[in-house]
């Protein structure tokens, strides 16, 4: 009987966020430094527009972006959500734990080689994102555990080690640190191509199905790990493996976005106010949540200074600032 | 006791004395283009320049031995680079600086820091500013640094001639439609120059029209959607081994092979002279017209000693890339000249300060 109701919310939740999704998508696609109406945008969707201009705005400049907004705020969003879950941390988000620090790292070190090499750089800071993840997994376990604490610290010193080395190898570099300090420290979203689009889709949807299927696991273990082993839940294996995923997840965005801030610390918060801390409407929730808000800052960012743009992180920060503040001021009061 | 403290003591108050009373008698106040006020001396003896457009400038007058120490990026001409650096253009070495013993440094305000000028002021050395958003900016600074650096007659005629040259540039595409042009600062995110920065004035001059003259500040960002909109005929990319991304770097990212100037391969690699208010902006002044109006400036280069570099330097994108050497490609130029330039050197300090 619960779980049944259970399952029927979870249901018509995700179609109720899914359907806003896709609203919210199209009036991305409908608004953008250039005006169109309404007909051309659809006309050029569905490829029957005669406007060959608007065609390629729609098509080949809004559409890929609005697509990689939507991946990377889910996959921000959900590996925000199973971090606070696994490190019990209101605090603890994707780049608390260094692995965008690595992946800005992989990056510039690729530039910094140069030749065909820079042509690989997402791949090396997909590199850098992994290297950094088995690095800090490995100083954050104790005896077969992970110990929360113990890797929250490890996170936070190796990244501002990472940190150090980026200025020194940007020191080192000479002109393409230009896209290294613009896109790693504000994110931007206008640059990923076809291609790495085709690669990102399927993963981050496979590793956010992955880790609902552990959404059962996390709620038991917000217990405490003991009485998680108690109920039968095998607390290593499931923390090694909600770690790897999350971190993968924050690899892949960050490879292609760069440091897109608030995204992975805010969205949990709010979807447990909305719908509770039950993992199994929560992840869902926090994804499609967290899609709809990057592509909505997304559009602000594309649309506020047109012609011009704001980095997206820019108005990450501006937006989620503001509104920690006043989660904190409430759950304080 | 008053009296032998002062006896004591006045073997060091009289040097520091005598240098004030001596500089005094050789030094008069004046405001320089960012105005400052400036303790200039009559005749500097002793220079150090802060940026490659002013070493470039002070050759140019054919004042190089007056030179004691510039930046690391100060490569222009060969000669410049043997001159002891005192560091980049953005945190030069003021112990360094300190150690040339100039009587006079001289600065930019779109390449170095305020900072850097206070720093020098308060320990006495004066510097000399120069601000450069025009073509006729730059003309300007060559006479002011003439007057300067009291070489009066070497900047007019270098004025004429580039008054001349700018003269013969205009006259030739005067008429002619004004081809659209982005110029690329940097292409990820699309970076390009805004309406008051010398090279909007040098496509303009060249016989084109920017089409991010609308947009504030100096390397503002433009969506690409607002690019395809303005639809440019020419797209320019600043020369230099690691600026310029190759055709297939380009047509890679979403959006840009949209745009008619990359389905029409109409990418050029202009000189890095473009990004330095230097004599050499003319050079770049020549070649965008060339790039822009093959018919009317056919036969320039002949005429022109100086830009006779043009074949080389306005490389099309699509020859660098061709079957044989894919994506990479060199020019002569050393590639971390470009970090100098005030371009990427303010987006960088910008961005490294939030």
């Amino acid at each position: 009987m619960k779980v049944a109701a259970t399952r029927r919310n979870v249901l018509v939740l995700v179609l109720v966020l899914s359907a806003s999704c896709v609203v919210v998508g199209l009036g991305a696609l409908a608004v953008g430094g250039v005006h169109l109406t309404l007909e051309e945008v659809w006309a050029a969707l569905r490829g029957t527009g005669s406007n060959a201009e608007a065609s390629a705005i729609v098509r080949d400049i809004r559409l890929p972006r609005v697509v990689l907004a939507a991946l990377v705020g889910a996959a921000l969003a959900v590996a925000g959500t199973v971090l606070q879950a696994l490190l019990r941390n209101p605090l603890a988000d994707p780049y608390v734990l260094g692995i965008s620090s690595g992946a800005a790292l992989g990056d510039i070190v690729a530039l910094w080689v140069g030749g065909r090499i820079a042509a690989a750089a997402p791949g090396f800071a997909f590199a850098g994102a992994l290297l950094t993840m088995t690095w800090v997994y490995a100083l954050g376990r104790r005896g077969g555990r992970l110990k929360s604490f113990t890797l929250l610290l490890a996170g936070v010193v190796t990244a501002s080690f990472l940190s150090a080395l980026i200025l020194f190898v940007l020191t080192l570099l000479s002109t393409r640190d230009v896209r290294g300090v613009a896109f790693w420290l504000m994110g931007d979203l206008s640059a990923a191509t076809g291609a790495e689009l085709r690669l990102l889709a399927p993963a981050v949807v496979l590793a956010i199905a992955a880790l609902y299927w552990f959404a059962k696991d996390l709620n038991v273990m917000l217990l405490g790990d003991d009485e998680a082993a108690h109920l039968g839940v095998n607390v290593a294996r499931v923390e090694t493996a909600v770690f790897v995923l999350s971190s993968l997840l924050t690899a892949m965005a960050v490879s292609v976005s760069g440091a897109i801030g608030y995204l992975g610390l805010l969205v949990p918060h709010v979807g447990r106010m909305l719908v509770g801390s039950d993992h199994r409407t929560l992840l869902p929730t926090a994804a499609l949540g967290g899609a709809m808000i990057l592509v909505l800052s997304d559009t602000l960012a594309r649309t506020v200074v047109a012609p011009s743009e704001l980095p997206v992180g820019a108005v990450t920060a501006l937006a989620g600032a503001p509104v920690f503040i006043y989660l904190l001021r409430r759950t304080a009061g | 006791m008053r009296r032998s403290l002062v006896c004591r003591y006045f073997p060091f108050l009289a040097v520091p004395l005598c240098l004030c009373v001596a500089s005094g008698l050789r030094a008069r106040v004046v405001t320089d283009e960012t105005g400052r006020r400036v303790n200039l001396p009559d005749h500097p003896q002793r220079l150090v320049s802060l940026a490659p457009s002013i070493t470039e400038t002070i050759y140019a007058l054919g004042l190089g031995d007056r030179l004691v120490g510039d930046t690391d990026y100060c490569d222009y001409p060969p000669e410049a680079k043997l001159k002891p650096h005192v560091g980049n253009v953005l945190n030069p070495s003021l112990e360094k600086i300190v150690a040339l013993k100039p009587d006079l440094v001289l600065g930019i305000s779109e390449g170095n820091r305020i900072e850097t000028a206070d720093q020098l002021q308060r320990v006495g050395i004066p510097i000399y500013g120069l601000t450069d958003h025009t073509l006729d900016d730059t003309l300007r600074s060559i006479a002011d640094l003439g007057r300067v650096l009291d070489a009066e007659a070497a900047a007019d005629a270098l004025g004429q001639r580039l008054r001349a040259r700018i003269a013969e540039v205009e006259r030739r595409v005067a008429g002619a439609p004004r081809p659209k042009v982005l110029f690329v600062v940097w292409y990820q995110p699309l970076t390009t120059a805004g309406a008051h920065t010398f090279i909007s004035d040098v496509i303009h001059r060249a016989g084109g029209v920017s089409v991010s003259d609308d947009l504030p500040g100096d390397w503002p960002r433009l969506s690409l959607e607002a690019a395809l909109d303005r639809n440019p005929d020419v797209i320019l990319f600043p020369g230099g081994e690691s600026m310029a991304p190759s055709l297939n770097d380009i047509r890679r990212l979403p959006g840009w092979r949209d745009l008619a100037a990359v389905k029409h391969d109409r990418l050029y690699v202009v000189s890095e002279s473009i990004i330095h208010p230097s004599p050499r902006l003319v050079d770049a002044l020549e070649q965008v017209a060339a790039v822009l109006h093959p018919d009317q400036m056919k036969g320039y280069t002949a005429r022109i000693d100086d830009c006779r570099k043009l074949s080389v330097v306005s490389y099309q994108l699509s020859v660098a890339v061709g079957p044989r050497t894919t994506g990479n490609w060199q020019l002569t130029t050393d590639n971390r000249r470009f970090l100098q330039s005030s371009i990427v050197n303010r987006q960088f300090f910008f961005q490294a300060g939030q």
